[in-house]
């Protein structure tokens, strides 16, 4: 009898965790991430915060070592792509003044907000994704620098991705290449517009929604649209077209879009101060 | 739990849970092949499982995985519920275990870390977030297992340590 109560009581015990877990699964959909869990969430983030910031300080080198030993072959690739774009910027900085009058006839034309009018809080990424689901990141910025829940995050490529978490030090920024990520955009060259949704890996996007009509030239800029309710401002370069094709009957065209940005070696990052037009 | 030891064991579980989250969102967030990285609170899991049994390995997952979705944004509960489900089953197997050879520890880890990142992606699914549940969670799962099963005979010790009744049959 005391053998099978004995045996009994991992079981028992399994199942008051169970019970738990699914407490706290149902408190936490039915507040949305908000009230006690969300205070919860804050608390442990803040806590937390300063134990973070002196390990990430110290483990960072050991980091870069792995990457460097692990993507030798892609920084030597870097490095030589690099060199050559060097070269190539010192041979358009000739062309700068013209270039940028050419940019400012063109956002005019389009009609596209310059994102540099827009309040910025820079931040630097304190954590990378934090599983290998999880396609966010940490900022050290929170609510006391005037970030909030909603607000685009841009690096100087472009958009990175926007702000959906935010405690009094930290913030979690969902990446645009996150499966639940779609932002509206616009073609450069012919202005059709379409939504770029994540694939759940930190590569490409997918665009949606593009007219099998619409002509879509490799290399094309893609840009936020900027819609009314979109809740990115207009005209934040999103990334260039690598793949764009039209099956037989299909009612939109399958377009892939490479990040502007290098998700995977995020370091500084700026805050847009933006909320969409009520 | 044992009673007992409870005084002795709950101070050295916290601070083995909070080294390994230090770890996870630091030096491991950084050491990533592909979009595959270790899953340090998930090792925990596995080896309260393989130190202490069901039962302690169940109650450290639950704590291992709370920790985890303080810090992780998805739904709080989900990691706690997973990787207490796994740190019983590996604690279930470990009991069976008659022969101990070193293999067993790295081996166990490989296994049950793939199975808790599907399990976790097929709760996630169950609970409104499907897209855990796409193509590369084959390759996520076996890419967490494996590089558990490299960090499993240096964490396995270090649960041993934190849990210090060990059942009878325990192969660390």
């Amino acid at each position: 009898m005391a053998m099978s109560r004995r045996s009994a009581r991992p079981r028992f015990t399994l199942l008051l965790l169970v019970l738990t877990a699914v407490t706290l699964l149902t408190l936490d959909e039915r507040s949305g991430g908000l009230g006690v869990v969300g205070a919860m969430r804050d608390g442990a983030r803040d806590a937390f915060a300063p134990v973070q910031d002196a390990a990430d300080t110290a483990f960072r080198p050991i980091g870069d070592f792995f990457q460097g030993a692990v993507h030798y072959g892609d920084v030597e690739e870097e490095n030589a792509r690099l060199r050559q774009a060097l070269a190539e910027r010192d041979g358009e900085l000739l062309r700068a003044e013209d270039a940028a009058r050419e940019r400012q006839a063109l956002l005019d034309q389009q009609d596209l907000e310059f994102a540099g009018d827009i309040p910025t809080v820079a931040a630097r990424v304190v954590v990378g994704p934090a599983s290998s689901f999880d396609l966010t990141v940490q900022i050290d910025r929170g609510r006391n620098a005037g970030v909030a829940p909603g607000m685009p995050v841009v690096s100087g490529a472009g958009l990175v991705g926007r702000v959906v978490d935010v405690s009094r030090s930290r913030a979690t920024i969902l990446l645009i290449t996150d499966p639940k990520s779609s932002v509206g955009v616009r073609l450069a060259n012919s202005g059709d517009v379409g939504v770029a949704a994540g694939r759940g890996s930190r590569s490409t996007l997918r665009l949606d929604y593009v007219d099998p009509a619409t002509k879509v030239d490799r290399g094309e800029a893609v840009v936020t649209s900027g819609l009314q309710q979109s809740v990115f401002p207009p005209g934040v370069p999103i990334g260039t077209v690598v793949a764009a094709r039209s099956g037989a009957g299909s009612l939109q065209q399958d377009v892939t879009v490479e990040p502007a940005v290098d998700l995977r070696r995020l370091t500084f990052v700026k805050v847009l101060q933006w909320s969409p037009a009520p | 739990m044992e009673p007992g030891p409870l005084m002795l064991v709950a101070p050295r579980l916290l601070l083995v849970v909070f080294a390994g989250l230090t770890l996870h969102l630091s030096l491991f967030a950084t050491i990533r092949i592909g979009d595959v990285r270790p899953d340090v609170l998930l090792l925990i899991a596995v080896a309260g499982g393989i130190a202490g049994g069901p039962e302690r390995g169940a109650v450290v997952g639950f704590a291992a995985g709370i920790v985890a979705d303080l810090f992780l944004h998805t739904p709080l509960g989900l990691s706690a519920l997973a990787f207490s489900l796994v740190g019983f089953g590996v604690g279930t197997l470990q009991s069976s275990v008659i022969r101990a050879a070193w293999w067993i520890p790295p081996a166990t880890a490989c296994m049950a870390s793939t199975a808790g990142i599907l399990l976790y992606a097929l709760l996630g699914a169950l609970i409104g977030r499907p897209e855990f549940l796409e193509p590369r969670v084959l390759a996520v799962a076996a890419g967490v297992g494996a590089a558990n099963a490299i960090l499993a005979p240096a964490l396995v010790p270090v649960m041993a340590w934190a849990m210090p009744h060990e059942p009878d049959r325990s192969y660390v």
